[in-house]
């Protein structure tokens, strides 16, 4: 290469960098892998808005509330994309979170969207998986799951993993007074509770447990991207617990335009035909491209059971540690 | 005075690099902190379960690895056989094992479907105590075999000599020769070793069973990530800190006291009598670690006959996170053979001086600070200290570089520091007589000195390799390590590909050992 063209490449580069806008998103890593929508998104965002889209990939979804904790002020995030439900007011109180300004009437979470601050990008439901060639009568609801006294059960830590807390809130959801009781039912055949989702599900996948806490689209997971019939989701006849992963922007974001823009973005097609296929979730709009059958249908509102999020945040601790008495006893 | 010689200041540089920073970064954590709280916290039933299992289960661990690391050592070092060295060199990588494939690894061997099971038709008892053991002794037995073979390598050979020459069985020989320096390095080898399993956390959580068997690191984890309570993580940090340096001055307390050995080059080595019995041990201790080690290695390294591993082998993000790890690791490797350099010349200067192995000790013990303080909770600190300065996060190569460097400093110093003390203890007159000193007392032990050099930073640069947390908490664009992906993969659904990438990962920490200690470590070096 001749010193001119490499002069050349040089001031095209040092031009790519300045004439365009970065927008720094914060995202759990498999969002943006390379199987992860993050891909799709950042092309699609970035055909129409002249700017280039970085992610900034954080372990999980904690990870990116913990990492702009520590950054405060100073944080170079112009977008948080992938906190959840049970997270968001903690989100909030940081005082870090501007109001986003986006219609969220198309949402289909259940009940609506309504929050000022967070604009849902997909959904999902928890649920326990099972290979159906090797349990014969397998669990209809969660009282199943958990009295089941023959049935392995693995499932993950809510003090580390957000699953975790999810089952927490579910039990809460689902026995309310009697939730210790229930632990303590549980916690006789639980093999193991681990650090987070992907040391439980490669246990189960190995055989070690006849069920394992997930989500329902697992199973579309096999189907679509393994052809394996055989996983299954437990149906849940008192309800399922949802996760609705959300994202934000920052008061003290460089590029609140773009990070505005962005925001409207997710709920867009371009955004939500993504999620299905390379998040394993439900797109939170209607107007997306049919997902394949081994979804199956959203779980009516009345089939949805959720805490408020204000009593989340305040029982939190408290459940936690009825969990850990529990379960430890 | 010794110790402001100006040949000794680049050691003080970096002493500044280590404590200096990792010094700030406590400060920092520790400013959030609010003790009046903590009186609540002591209060909590809870925690005091979780520290008395932790103690039980990290002691457990340790015993049962030097118990078994001790014969095999010694079998190892007067026996060759086909298969010796590869057995060191995975012996070498076993502590870097992801402890996702490890768990995977132990399950294919041990779990409800495991090859155990099928031998012996019941399942072995895996989640709870059992499980937890089994999964720190082969993360660490071998690396107890590793320091152990090391401190063989400082018995003078006019002594194997001697004990040839007078007829000495292997039992003579143990009971008399070796286990006088033996009993030397088991104390600080059980210390390693219990702080290694004290905090240990995702296999702990995956094996034990419920969280009954947990522990501090855990709680740590909760306060910082999920509650963001940067007071009850300096609260819980401390509590950990005190705990174990409780136990490192019990244990040395009972333990002889460390009087340095001085060793004779390896020369030809004397043959010792092989009766009956050294025979049947030395077999059954080879036939226990082929049915105990062996096996979940095999089970990791299995995927390579998949036709996955070929596919996953032709990702170019898996090559490029391979380069992101060997950026990181070959200079946090050598960041910590900088300092724990550093911290052994200030050593060695103040050994046998009068008044002088009180502080020699302390900059000794202080490269294990870092084994009680989580490095979760140093980046955080870190993080904070960077943060007041007003330096942004581009700047997190630097302090993924550090944390990993620091945290390896304990496996460093602990090559490094017997033939550097060896050194000092023979030649120290001579070098004062014809002041020999800094650069010119470099270039002079050099030879001897580049063996324990190139084992300490091919220690640290694997460490680094198989680092997990300290990068997933700063994940900027470009830090992608091998790791990191590989928990991508099975994170999204894809076990059997980050099976694959695990294989890589060893593959790489095999050949970089090896390299290394062959480039820097010179033909002589003792693999």
């Amino acid at each position: 290469m001749s010193i001119k063209s490499l002069l050349g490449t040089a001031a095209l580069a040092f031009a790519s960098v300045s004439s365009a806008q970065t927008l720094n998103v914060y995202t759990y890593d498999s969002f943006a892998s390379e199987w992860g929508p993050g891909p799709k998104v950042k092309q699609a965002f970035e055909a129409q808005c002249d700017c280039e889209l970085n992610f900034v990939t954080l372990d999980s979804s904690v990870g990116i509330l913990s990492r702009v904790q520590l950054e405060g002020s100073e944080s170079q995030a112009d977008v948080l994309l992938g906190l959840d439900l049970n997270v968001m007011q903690a989100a909030k109180q940081t005082g870090l979170l501007a109001k986003h300004g986006v219609d969220t009437s198309n949402v289909t979470t259940p009940g609506g969207w309504s929050d000022e601050y967070f604009v849902p990008f997909d959904q999902g439901y928890f649920s326990f998986i099972y290979n159906s060639e090797a349990i014969t009568t397998p669990p209809k609801s969660l009282k199943d799951v958990v009295e089941n006294q023959d049935l392995r059960v693995i499932y993950q830590d809510p003090r580390t993993s957000t699953p975790g807390l999810g089952l927490l809130l579910w039990m809460k959801a689902v026995y309310g007074e009697q939730a210790d009781d229930a632990w303590q039912t549980l916690a006789q055949h639980t093999v193991t509770v681990t650090k987070g989702w992907s040391d439980s599900y490669s246990l189960f996948l190995k055989g070690e447990a006849d069920v394992v806490l997930s989500y329902t689209t697992s199973e579309a997971y096999h189907v679509v991207a393994e052809g394996e019939h055989k996983y299954k989701a437990v149906s849940a006849s008192e309800g399922y617990y949802p996760q609705i992963e959300v994202a934000a922007m920052l008061k003290e974001s460089a590029n609140s335009e773009l990070a505005e823009q962005f925001m409207a973005f997710i709920l867009q097609p371009e955004f939500q035909n993504t999620i299905a296929t390379n998040n394993w979730m439900y797109p939170v709009i209607e107007d997306v491209e049919p997902l394949p059958d081994a979804f199956t249908a959203l779980p009516s509102d009345d089939q949805v059971l959720t805490l408020p999020a204000e009593q989340v945040a305040k029982q939190r601790q408290r459940w936690i540690n009825e969990w850990l008495d529990a379960t430890t006893r | 005075m010794l110790l402001t010689a100006s040949y000794l200041r680049p050691a003080w540089l970096g002493v500044v690099v280590y404590l200096g920073i990792a010094g700030a970064a406590l400060l920092a954590l520790l400013s959030y902190a609010a003790p009046s709280s903590w009186f609540e916290y002591l209060q909590d039933p809870y925690i005091w379960r979780l520290i008395r299992f932790s103690l039980w289960q990290a002691s457990l661990s340790a015993l049962l690895s030097l118990l078994l690391a001790v014969p095999v050592a010694s079998c190892l070092f007067h026996r060759r056989f086909k298969g010796r060295q590869l057995l060191l060199n995975l012996f070498a990588v076993s502590m870097v094992v992801p402890s996702i494939v490890a768990v995977l690894g132990i399950i294919v061997v041990y779990g409800r479907n495991g090859w155990f099971t099928q031998l012996f038709g019941v399942p072995f008892p895996l989640y709870g105590l059992g499980g937890i053991l089994l999964a720190h002794v082969f993360f660490n037995m071998p690396l107890a075999v590793r320091v152990l073979l090391q401190t063989y390598s400082l018995i003078p050979d006019a002594q194997w000599r001697l004990a040839s020459q007078l007829g000495f069985t292997r039992w003579h020989a143990f009971t008399l020769i070796e286990w006088h320096y033996l009993k030397k390095a088991l104390p600080g080898l059980f210390l390693l070793i219990f702080m290694l399993c004290f905090s240990s956390f995702a296999v702990v959580l995956s094996l034990g069973g419920g969280p009954r068997s947990s522990t501090l690191e855990v709680a740590i984890y909760q306060a910082l990530r999920f509650e963001f309570d940067l007071n009850k993580a300096s609260y819980l940090a401390l509590l950990q800190v005190t705990i174990c340096s409780l136990v490192a001055l019990l244990v040395y307390r009972l333990a002889p006291k460390v009087v340095q050995d001085v060793s004779v080059f390896r020369g030809a080595s004397a043959p010792l009598r092989s009766g009956r019995l050294s025979t049947t041990v030395d077999g059954a201790m080879l036939l226990l670690v082929a049915l105990w080690v062996l096996p979940p290695f095999v089970a990791i390294v299995l995927p390579v006959l998949s036709t996955v591993f070929w596919q996953t082998l032709q990702a170019p993000a898996l090559w490029h996170s391979v380069w992101n790890s060997v950026r990181i690791a070959l200079p946090s490797g050598l960041l910590a053979l900088l300092i724990a350099l550093s911290l052994a010349a200030l050593a060695r200067t103040l050994r046998w001086r009068e008044r002088g192995d009180f502080w020699a000790d302390k900059f000794e013990q202080s490269g294990n600070l870092v084994l009680m303080i989580p490095g979760l909770v140093l980046a955080t600190g870190l993080f904070i200290v960077f943060r007041f300065l007003g330096i942004g996060i581009s700047n997190a190569y630097w302090i993924v570089v550090w944390v990993n460097g620091v945290m390896a400093l304990p496996f460093v110093l602990r090559s490094l520091l017997p033939s550097v003390y060896q050194q000092e203890k023979r030649f120290r007159l001579l070098y004062q007589q014809y002041g020999i000193k800094g650069w010119a007392r470099f270039r002079l032990e050099w030879p001897v000195l580049r063996s324990a050099m190139a084992q300490g930073l091919a220690y640290a640069v694997l460490i680094s390799l198989g680092d997990l947390g300290v990068v997933a908490l700063f994940g900027s664009k470009g830090l992608e390590t091998l790791p990191l992906y590989l928990y991508q993969l099975i994170g999204s659904y894809r076990v059997d590909q980050g099976a694959c990438a695990a294989v890589v990962l060893i593959s790489l920490c095999v050949v970089l050992f090896y390299v290394i200690n062959r480039v820097i470590g010179g033909r002589r070096a003792e693999l």
